[in-house]
This record gives C-alpha cells, sequence and structure tokens, in this order.
C-alpha cells in the first residue's frame, strides 16, 4: 500500500527561562515543555515505537543556575494551525519563569551555534576583582582546569581556552561588575562560563556563586544570530 | 516566592527546584485576604511527600476556600537544613517563601512511624518550639493526621491535636472554629476545649493516662469534657466529597509523577496482619463515571502521560469492568498509559488481561505474603499457591516475563518450614514459566523475592502479638537465601532495625516523646532512610530515658491490657479481632466481606451502610 503522506511542518519555538526556573535541570525542562505542549493540545508529531512519546528538539541543554533568553526547541507539527494563536497558548499552559517568544519556521539546524553570549553578573565583587578579570583576559592563555574523562576515571586536564574567548566586555553598575562575554559553544566544544568565572575570582575574596549568569545569544561561526 | 537570600543557598545545594514553589497549579493568593493560613507539612523529602495523594486532596480542600491558604513544607535535605542553619533561614512554605511561624495552622501528614523525627525538626526549624507546652499563645496550633493518627501517643508531647479518620471535613471545621477564635481573640486552652467537642478531634492534652507499675496503662481518664472515646471521622459518599481537579506538576521526578485516580476506600478483604484495610473501613465506593471524570479532569490540567488507579486492593472494585473501558477510550488515544497497582491474583479475569495488553506492560506484581498454605490461612491472606501459579501461567502467556512477589517475614506462629516455604513457592513460579509452551520466546523469566519484616500494628487482629526480634528475623533471612536455588530467583529484605523502631511507634505510648525528643537531639532524622538511620543513637534516648524496646516491640500483650490506642474508636469491634486472632492461631480463616460480612462493627460509622454488603 502506498504511503499515505500527512500534511506536516518543522517548526522552532525559542523561550525564556528566567527567574526561578534557573533551578530547573535540562531534562525536567524538556519534561515540563512535553507536559505544556499536553495541556495546550498541540498537535505535535509522537514517535511511532510501542511507547510513542513526543519528539521534541532542543538546541544546546542550559546548565542548571543559568538564566536564557535564547533557548529553542524544535517539534513537527501535524496540523495547520496559526503560529501566532499557538505561541500564546503553550504559554499559558507553562509556568511562570518560563516564556514563549516565537514559533516561526526555521532554516538553521542547531548543529551550526558555535558561539554564545553570556552576560556574567558579579553580585559581590572583591575591590580588585576588575584589574584582575582585566589581566587574565587580556593575558596570551587562561589556563583552568577543566573536569575530564580519561577512559574511566574522571580527571581534572589544565586547558587553555584563550581562544575560545571571541570577546568581552567589563563594566561596573551599583556595586557589582558585569561581564559580557561571547564563549564558544557548540556539539564540538563547548566552555562553560563557570570556568572563566572560577580562573577570574580565583585568589579574589569573590564567592564564585554569587554570580548571576544569563545566556543572551547563541551564534553560528560568521556571528550571525542563531534562530 | 523564595526571598534573595534563600536564591543564594539554592545554587549550592542538589535539585534546588525541590525548594523553589512555583510550580504549574500550585495555588498563590494574597495573604492579606485571607483570614488563615494553613502550613501543610509532610514530614520527608519533597519527592516522598509530592506523590502523595492525601496533600493533593487537602491542599484543594482548604484552597477552595476564599478565607484561607494552603501552602505546602516538606523536610529540606542534609545539604539543605545545613545551609539554612548556617545563614538563619527558617524552614519556609513553598507558595510564599514564609516561614513557618508565620501560620496559624500547622499541619503534618503522619504516613509512617519514621518520619515522627521530622516532624520536631521541621518545627525546630521553622522557628518554632518543639514542644507543645512551650507554644502558648491560640497560634500557631499543630494539627496532625493520617494512619498514624490511629495511635498518636508517642507524638502528644509535639502536636496539640490530632486528627483520626479522613480529613476532607474535619480541616474545613477545625478552620472555622480558628477563624472563630482568632477574631475573638481567645485562648489557646478556650479553642482546645472547643475543638475537642468536634467529632474525630483528639485533644491528647485532656487524656490523663496513669500507669501500673510494670509499665503498663492503669487508666485513661478523660477531662474538659472531652469525649471519652474519639471517634474516626469518615466521608459518606466519595461521589460527593471534594476531588482536585488538578495537581500541582512538580518540575523534579517525584516517586508518582501522574494523575491518581482514587476508586474506593476501606478493603474487603481482611488480611490480619494489615492495618490499612481495618483503619480504613467501611468500605465506600466511587462510581465509574465519577472517577472517568476526575482522571479526565486532572489529566488535562496537568498533561500528565499516565493515570494511576489507586486504593487498597483496585481490582476488587465491583465495577472495573466498566471503568477500564471508560478510561482507555480516551486515555489511548490521548497517547496516555493507564496503570493498574494492587492487582490480585485471584480475580485477574481474562477480559482485564486482554485490556492491560494495550498498554504499556509493567511487571506484575504478586503479593502471596507467606509461603505455605497453613501459615497463609493463619494471617487471612485467602490465596492459595495454585490460584498464584495459575494467574502467573496467564500473565506468561499474555507476554509478561517479570514477576515480584512480596512476602513478609516475622509473622504470627511462622516457622523455618514457612520461611522454605517462600523459597519453594518462587522456584514453581519459575518451572510454570519454563513448562509453558506459549511462553515469550529468547527471554528468561525473572522472580523477584520482596521480604518485608512484620510489624504489628494497633486496630489488627495482631495487635496483641509480639514482634520477632531482629536476631529471629536475621535467621530466618539467612535460611530463605540457603533455601533459594536458582538464579532466576532475587531476594531482597530490610533492614530488621528499622522495624523494631516502628514497631515500638505503631503500639507505643505517651512515654515515648521523651525517647522521640532525646533521639532528636541527638541528631536523628529521616529515619527511613537507610543513609540516616542511627540505631544507636535510638538505644542511647531509651537507655537515657529507662524505657526499652522490648516492653513495646516484643512483649505478648494480654486481651484485657488497656491499649493506648484505647482511646480510639475506629469503628472496628475489639471482640471482633480478639475472634480474630483467636482464629489465627488455629490456622482458620474469614471468608473476605462479600461472601460473608464478619460484623467487623464498622459501618456504624456510616449509618449502617457498608459497600460490601450492598
Amino acid at each position: 500500500m502506498p504511503e499515505v503522506k500527512k500534511w506536516a511542518i518543522d517548526v522552532r519555538m525559542s523561550f525564556e527561562k528566567t527567574g526561578m526556573a534557573k533551578f530547573i535541570s535540562h531534562l525536567d525542562t524538556v519534561r515540563c515543555i512535553t507536559r505544556a505542549m499536553k495541556r495546550a493540545n498541540v498537535p505535535i508529531w509522537f514517535t511511532e515505537g510501542f511507547n510513542p512519546h513526543a519528539f521534541l528538539t532542543f538546541a544546546m541543554p542550559l546548565s542548571l543556575g543559568f538564566e536564557s533568553l535564547c533557548e529553542t526547541v524544535d517539534f513537527r507539527l501535524m496540523e495547520e494551525v496559526d503560529l501566532n494563536e499557538l505561541a500564546k497558548k503553550i504559554n499559558d499552559a507553562l509556568p511562570v519563569d518560563i516564556t514563549v517568544k516565537e514559533i516561526y519556521v526555521y532554516e538553521t539546524s542547531p548543529n551550526y551555534i558555535r558561539w554564545a553570549e553570556y552576560k556574567i553578573i558579579f553580585n559581590n565583587p572583591d575591590s580588585l576583582l576588575l584589574d584582575k578579570a582585566h589581566s587574565v583576559l587580556s593575558a596570551d592563555e587562561i589556563i583552568v582546569l577543566k573536569k575530564a574523562k580519561q577512559g574511566r576515571k574522571k580527571v581534572d586536564k589544565e586547558v587553555n581556552i584563550k581562544e575560545h574567548i571571541k570577546s568581552f566586555e567589563l563594566n561596573e553598575e551599583d556595586g557589582k561588575l558585569i561581564l559580557q562575554t561571547v564563549l564558544s559553544s557548540g556539539t564540538s566544544i563547548n566552555i562553560n562560563p563557570m570556568l572563566l568565572i572560577g580562573a577570574l575570582v580565583k585568589d579574589t575574596a569573590t564567592d564564585e556563586q554569587d554570580v548571576d549568569i544569563i545566556k543572551v545569544q547563541s551564534y553560528t561561526e560568521d556571528m550571525k544570530v542563531f534562530r | 516566592m523564595v526571598k534573595k537570600e534563600v536564591e543564594k543557598l539554592l545554587k549550592k545545594v542538589q535539585k534546588p527546584a525541590r525548594y523553589t514553589g512555583g510550580e504549574l497549579n500550585s495555588v498563590v493568593k494574597n495573604k492579606d485576604d485571607v483570614k488563615l493560613r494553613y502550613a501543610f507539612c509532610f514530614p520527608d523529602s519533597y519527592e516522598i511527600g509530592m506523590s502523595h495523594l492525601g496533600m493533593k486532596i487537602l491542599y484543594s480542600v482548604v484552597n477552595e476556600r476564599k478565607d484561607a491558604w494552603c501552602e505546602r513544607v516538606f523536610a529540606p535535605w542534609e545539604d539543605m537544613e545545613k545551609f539554612m542553619r548556617e545563614n538563619d533561614v527558617k524552614l519556609y512554605a513553598l507558595e510564599s517563601g514564609d516561614s513557618l511561624d508565620e501560620f496559624d495552622l500547622i499541619g503534618f501528614s503522619l504516613q509512617y512511624e519514621l518520619c515522627y523525627s521530622n516532624v520536631l525538626n521541621m518545627l525546630d526549624l521553622g522557628g518554632l518550639p518543639v514542644l507543645k507546652k512551650d507554644r502558648t499563645s491560640l497560634t500557631p496550633i499543630v494539627i496532625a493526621g493520617g494512619p498514624c493518627a490511629c495511635n498518636a501517643e508517642p507524638m502528644v508531647d509535639f502536636v496539640d491535636i490530632f486528627l483520626p479518620g479522613e480529613g476532607e471535613e474535619v480541616t474545613n471545621d477545625i478552620i472555622d472554629l480558628l477563624i472563630k477564635h482568632k477574631e475573638l481573640g481567645s485562648t489557646k486552652l478556650e479553642f482546645l476545649k472547643e475543638a475537642a467537642q468536634i467529632q474525630g478531634v483528639y485533644v491528647p492534652e485532656f487524656y490523663d493516662v496513669k500507669y501500673n507499675e510494670d509499665g503498663t496503662i492503669k487508666s485513661i481518664e478523660n477531662t474538659e469534657n472531652a469525649p471519652q472515646k474519639v471517634t474516626k471521622r469518615i466521608v459518606s459518599d466519595l461521589d460527593k466529597a471534594h476531588y482536585p481537579k488538578n495537581f500541582v506538576v512538580p518540575f523534579i521526578d517525584v516517586v508518582q509523577d501522574r494523575t491518581v485516580g482514587e476508586v474506593f476506600r476501606g478493603c474487603t478483604r481482611g488480611c490480619r496482619f494489615c492495618q490499612a484495610c481495618y483503619i480504613t473501613r467501611p468500605i465506600r465506593e466511587k462510581s465509574p463515571e465519577t472517577i472517568n471524570e476526575q482522571c479526565r479532569s486532572i489529566s488535562s490540567a496537568t498533561g500528565y502521560d499516565g493515570i494511576s488507579l489507586c486504593s487498597l486492593s483496585t481490582s476488587d472494585y465491583t465495577k472495573i469492568e466498566q471503568l477500564i473501558p471508560m478510561l482507555f477510550d480516551w486515555a489511548l488515544k490521548e497517547n496516555i498509559n493507564v496503570s493498574l497497582p494492587s492487582l490480585r491474583v485471584d480475580n485477574f479475569s481474562d477480559e482485564l488481561m486482554e485490556e492491560l495488553k494495550k498498554v504499556r506492560r509493567s511487571g506484575l506484581t504478586f503479593a502471596p505474603e507467606a509461603g505455605t498454605q497453613r501459615l497463609r490461612d493463619a494471617i487471612n491472606k485467602n490465596v492459595t499457591e495454585e490460584e498464584v501459579l495459575r494467574t502467573a501461567l496467564k500473565a506468561f502467556d499474555g507476554g509478561w516475563t517479570s514477576v515480584k512477589l512480596y512476602f513478609m517475614m516475622g509473622l504470627p506462629t511462622e516457622t523455618l518450614d514457612d520461611i522454605k516455604g517462600i523459597a519453594d513457592l518462587a522456584q514453581k513460579v519459575v518451572d510454570t514459566f519454563y513448562r509453558n509452551p506459549n511462553r515469550e520466546k529468547g527471554k528468561g523469566v525473572q522472580v523477584s523475592v520482596s521480604c518485608a519484616s512484620f510489624v504489628p500494628k494497633p486496630f489488627t487482629p495482631f495487635q496483641w502479638e509480639p514482634q520477632d526480634t531482629p536476631e529471629s528475623l536475621n535467621e530466618k533471612q539467612k535460611h530463605l537465601l540457603s533455601s533459594t536455588t536458582s538464579r532466576k530467583i532475587t531476594i531482597s529484605y530490610h533492614q530488621s532495625e528499622t522495624s523494631v523502631l516502628e514497631g515500638v511507634f505503631a503500639r507505643g505510648d505517651r512515654r515515648l516523646g521523651e525517647v522521640i525528643y532525646k533521639a532528636w537531639q541527638k541528631g536523628c532524622k529521616f529515619d527511613a532512610w537507610d543513609e540516616f538511620f542511627d540505631f544507636s543513637k535510638w538505644t542511647e534516648a531509651f537507655n537515657e530515658c529507662g524505657l526499652t524496646t522490648d516492653f513495646y516491640a516484643n512483649r505478648r500483650r494480654e486481651y484485657d491490657e488497656i491499649l493506648p490506642w484505647d482511646v480510639m474508636d475506629y469503628g472496628i469491634r475489639k471482640e471482633f479481632l480478639i475472634e480474630e486472632n483467636k482464629k489465627a492461631h488455629m490456622s482458620v480463616t474469614t471468608p473476605q466481606c462479600r461472601i460473608k460480612c464478619a460484623a467487623c462493627g464498622a459501618n456504624k460509622l456510616n449509618g449502617g451502610k457498608c459497600d460490601a454488603r450492598s
């Protein structure tokens, strides 16, 4: 029998994950959004195995504790619906701190993500931190300890992350120190901002936990905004 | 909303989403718009507490009122507690972020005895005196309910009021009364005196307990006009009882994270070891239409992809054959999985099996509870070996390849032969699989035997029985292991010291309050968790108070001894329990309620009605 081709369209939903939602882990976010889709009756494509489940593709997992203004999830719609209305419906079915921005037909696959921009706010910086940060970021190499695996053993490896820092900008505001920086991101190499923060606060009295981290934007290789 | 100083701590702890609140369907009100604030406390971790149906029901009951706001509080995990104490952050409710000492009413759900130390720890973390005598103002009032409220005596030093039975109605009565007394500006005593007049309200300070020299109870005297016996509350008609239209949906994975449809209350089986059976009687069933509607509402409000039917013995529900197709009709279309826990081996019909095949199959669980027919008769588990094997065969035909068997150890009248019987029965299930020509090809069978240690509980026919000692249980566990020969069978059992403590509290008296207080001061908490349980601290506490665990756990009680829980009336007649106890020692069974009413007496709570007799 010839296969009946069903109407379908692949779309991307961009959303923000802010406030207390930063404490929802990646896996829990996936489940949370899956349920919201169900509550909103989104005509989403389900896998066709014995145990059907909604098929969702998230671009990059966000670390626990980070906020983000640029999360995306891709899925397939099996019925024609108004995308703006759909965005509103899903938003209503989500908890307060996860907010849908837009649903649209996309062109770029998440594999093309190469850079990510972060806004890092040191809430209680040591008075030395600004100078320290400047000298670290301007040095020829920035050596950090990265957790790696050697066979099955977990080891700390020294890595130079200098080439993975595309740009940075430091500003002081109301006693806080704000670092805006673009770091390598993507499936092949991904620099967690905590690594950089660790290098900056080292030998200062700044608490590395008392830092707010916001992922602002993702970019492709040629620094075009990923959307 | 979580406060800023707490947010800093959350960056350092495991699973911070336990402490943030803000889950979908959680109820946030303006505190200035309500007359009473109720903190519903579950004395265990978030994951356990958020799985509990009773909490969801009562949360919804209170929040339906305009004049009250119910919030949730859980016991923080060790790492969070440490940071809270270091930074002077008090235990707070998830909805408002306000600390426990800002609430009018604080309710604890006592689901198991080993959570008692957590109750103390939570009160203390919340900024409140742990001992009730040190909380002298009208509010907060500390109340507690749940199955353990049937013998609340070990906790009377810490809790002002116990609510035996079902909470849907009495919670509202207590709230109404406390609002009234807040407006009147009454004293705590004035409030308690009036509360004691409500059916199902136990105010322990109005009862004087005197002891004999041997430590047994000499007398229990009621004072301040409190009733001589406190009769538990029940909801008469489950179709009319309040049931939530939605559940709070947790962010993190909790134990039971799906729609729960409650099917009926009570149990008709009368297994003599089972407290749940007796303390939840009389039988009241919900109509299939109500259950279907409730499941549908919760599923659409939560987005859950699974439904569990829940009651003590779901397949005993008389209208299960009507209910299942009703649920499947919409659930399957919406990719929602329906699971039925606690199926019994003896009424597993072919039709039910066919329906079950439509959904993802999980493991199959049987609870023969004892290894030999003699002992099964003694505990009134009316299941025969033949029935177990026949059902297993049916399941293997249907494609199942793993079976879980639940047993108990340390049952009254048990011998080593009965223990060997456990291994023998498991082996016969394995043999049944391999003798079955229709079995799933290319797969082996896996039989998991899980052995719990029996703990005698109040309001059961075994309430007078001595509990088996840890030494004897260890010997039996070894015997079971050596009797098991097949590698298809895996055996697991419990640590026996936790059962000792459980047994002591289950049938304990008021003198144990001091022990619990001392043990908590020594750092005991989360006693139900192996990684926290420290029996040596408990032993120290018992020694310091001059009490022994033997007295409470391992002593045979006489039928005419005054029991600490004699102050409670759960409908069940004591003469009935004595009769059942005698029959157990003669290995004589009692037919289940639908075959012949055994006149347990619980129907008096519902105007003589019991759905097992209709």
